[in-house]
């Protein structure tokens, strides 16, 4: 009897997790709760250290893609197309110096490879080869002003309801030696399902971080007027902007 | 001895019972989200990256209507709990756990680590204040394993197992077995559980990369982290059981208010 009773008990106690969680979680104070994690976590842990590097032996040849594929849009099949010759990186905003900077631009400008481990939300990893050019190298090209607070990134896909891709880094994470932006994978030109021509490589942060297909750097106070206003694509559908965790 | 003869003692102080009643509450909540962000990707591989060559486990559904649970290799049918299973939401579909475990119960994976990491702290911090509490009143000796409890080991399952008549003569308040788990689970799996789920950030990886190195990199810490779920879970139902044949008004009395009738 007491044994059917424990099992009875046990079982309902797991089955009713599901539905009690989710009840909770459409109470906007709860959630509200559940997000002081996050400040705590970004002050602990934060951007520090480097990621680990590892050897060719350990590239995975064939690189999972993460997120979406290949863009749609109109605008970025023509960039295909001409093979990214009439492409130009716009870097903006808080800036003394606003560029357009073709490829060949950045591929001029001092490359650095690192061979490093992409941590995806999802929970599955794989590592790569990426090579390009340092994104504390591009801030200085550029000149950053003083009132310069985050690095706001414009991506060239939308999620087919019209929202574009964005990310966002802050002045420290922007400047950390392993933010790359990257132009090559694997010894290989960067092709439109992993981002071509220009994406964002963050080892120090889970994936959605390093935003491919990037159209456009602008430097910014603050991101509360982009997008939904909470720093990123994933991060206006409840991820965390800080992703180190 | 009649029941009013036996005396009551004032057994679990204030922090512990507290702590013990938030632990409760965290460990459904990391075990529900931390499936929900299993389900994320639903495999467990024995390498730093993910590699199907080393795969330990895998949930999937090969085809509509059917789920199946992969472990080393030996794929068997799971229909209805793993693989494919109810959705919350009256249907049912491809998931690796079902609905009505994961929290929240539906899919959302950002919702999820939000409450797994907000309660992995509860369950950090609740653990910390315990110790503390405990060390404070000296009371941390009388559930620490000895060298001298080792022998008394098997004489004690012995006796829970009726082989013997009588337990062995031990000192304290726990008994060897008692002391064993207390000592497996307090300090050795519970400070596991929060290592490897560290191991899993590469926030935590670039500051102190040995934490993720030590456990064979980030998805073997993640099989290790699921591992170490499965063994709380295993000390949980032992737990219960052990409440309700061994006077469960009297222990969960004991939990709440801190009284406890001696025998």
């Amino acid at each position: 009897m007491k044994r059917r009773i424990f099992l009875a008990s046990a079982a309902s106690a797991l089955a009713g997790c599901g539905p009690i969680g989710s009840a909770l979680n459409d109470n906007e104070a709860v959630r509200r709760i559940l997000t002081l994690a996050e400040p705590l976590n970004h002050a602990l842990v934060g951007t520090r250290g480097l990621a680990r590097e590892y050897d060719d032996r350990d590239v995975d040849r064939v690189f999972r893609v993460n997120g979406f594929a290949t863009p749609i849009d109109a605008s970025y099949q023509r960039l295909v197309a001409d093979g990214f010759r009439s492409y130009h990186l716009i870097v903006d905003g808080a800036v003394e110096r606003p560029s357009a900077l073709g490829l060949a631009q950045l591929q001029r400008m001092p490359q650095r490879t690192q061979i490093t481990r992409h941590d995806c939300v999802e929970g599955w990893s794989a590592i790569g080869k990426w090579s390009g050019v340092s994104l504390s190298a591009l801030l200085d090209a550029v000149q950053i002003r003083p009132d310069a607070r985050y690095v706001v990134f414009h991506c060239m896909d939308n999620d087919g309801s019209g929202n574009l891709y964005y990310e966002s880094l802050d002045i420290h994470q922007a400047r950390h030696p392993q933010a790359l932006l990257a132009l090559r994978l694997n010894d290989a030109t960067l092709d439109p399902d992993h981002g071509a021509p220009v994406r964002l490589r963050v080892p120090t942060q889970l994936g959605y971080k390093s935003a491919k297909w990037i159209g456009r750097i602008e430097v910014v106070g603050t991101f509360a007027t982009i997008g939904a206003g909470m720093g990123g694509y994933w991060e206006d559908r409840g991820y965390e902007w800080y992703a180190g965790i | 001895m009649n029941h009013a003869e036996r005396p009551v003692i004032y057994r679990y102080g204030v922090v512990t019972r507290l702590s013990h009643w938030l632990w409760v509450l965290a460990f459904f909540v990391l075990v529900g989200s931390g499936l929900q962000i299993f389900n994320a990707s639903p495999n467990l591989d024995a390498s730093d990256k993910s590699n199907p060559a080393r795969r330990v486990l895998a949930i999937g559904s090969p085809q509509d209507g059917i789920g199946t649970t992969t472990i080393f290799g030996h794929t068997f049918t799971t229909t209805g709990f793993l693989g494919w299973n109810g959705n919350g939401m009256g249907g049912h579909d491809a998931h690796a756990f079902p609905a009505a475990i994961i929290i929240p119960g539906y899919q959302d994976l950002a919702a999820g680590r939000r409450w797994h990491l907000f309660f992995g702290w509860i369950a950090a911090l609740c653990w910390i204040a315990w110790i503390v509490a405990t060390a404070r009143k000296g009371s941390l000796r009388a559930l620490l394993l000895r060298p001298s409890d080792l022998p008394k080991l098997w004489p004690m399952q012995a006796y829970y197992l009726k082989f013997r008549k009588t337990p062995p003569s031990y000192d304290g308040v726990y008994n060897p077995l008692q002391k064993a788990a207390y000592t497996t689970i307090g300090f050795v799996i519970a400070p596991l559980v929060v290592l490897t789920g560290l191991a899993l950030s590469p926030g935590i990886d670039a500051i102190a990369n040995p934490i993720t190195a030590i456990f064979g990199g980030r998805q073997f810490a993640r099989l290790w982290h699921f591992a170490g779920m499965l063994i709380l879970l295993a000390f949980f139902a032992v737990h219960i059981f052990q409440v309700l044949t061994q006077g469960v008004v009297n222990q969960m009395r004991s939990m709440i208010t801190g009284w406890y009738r001696t025998e």
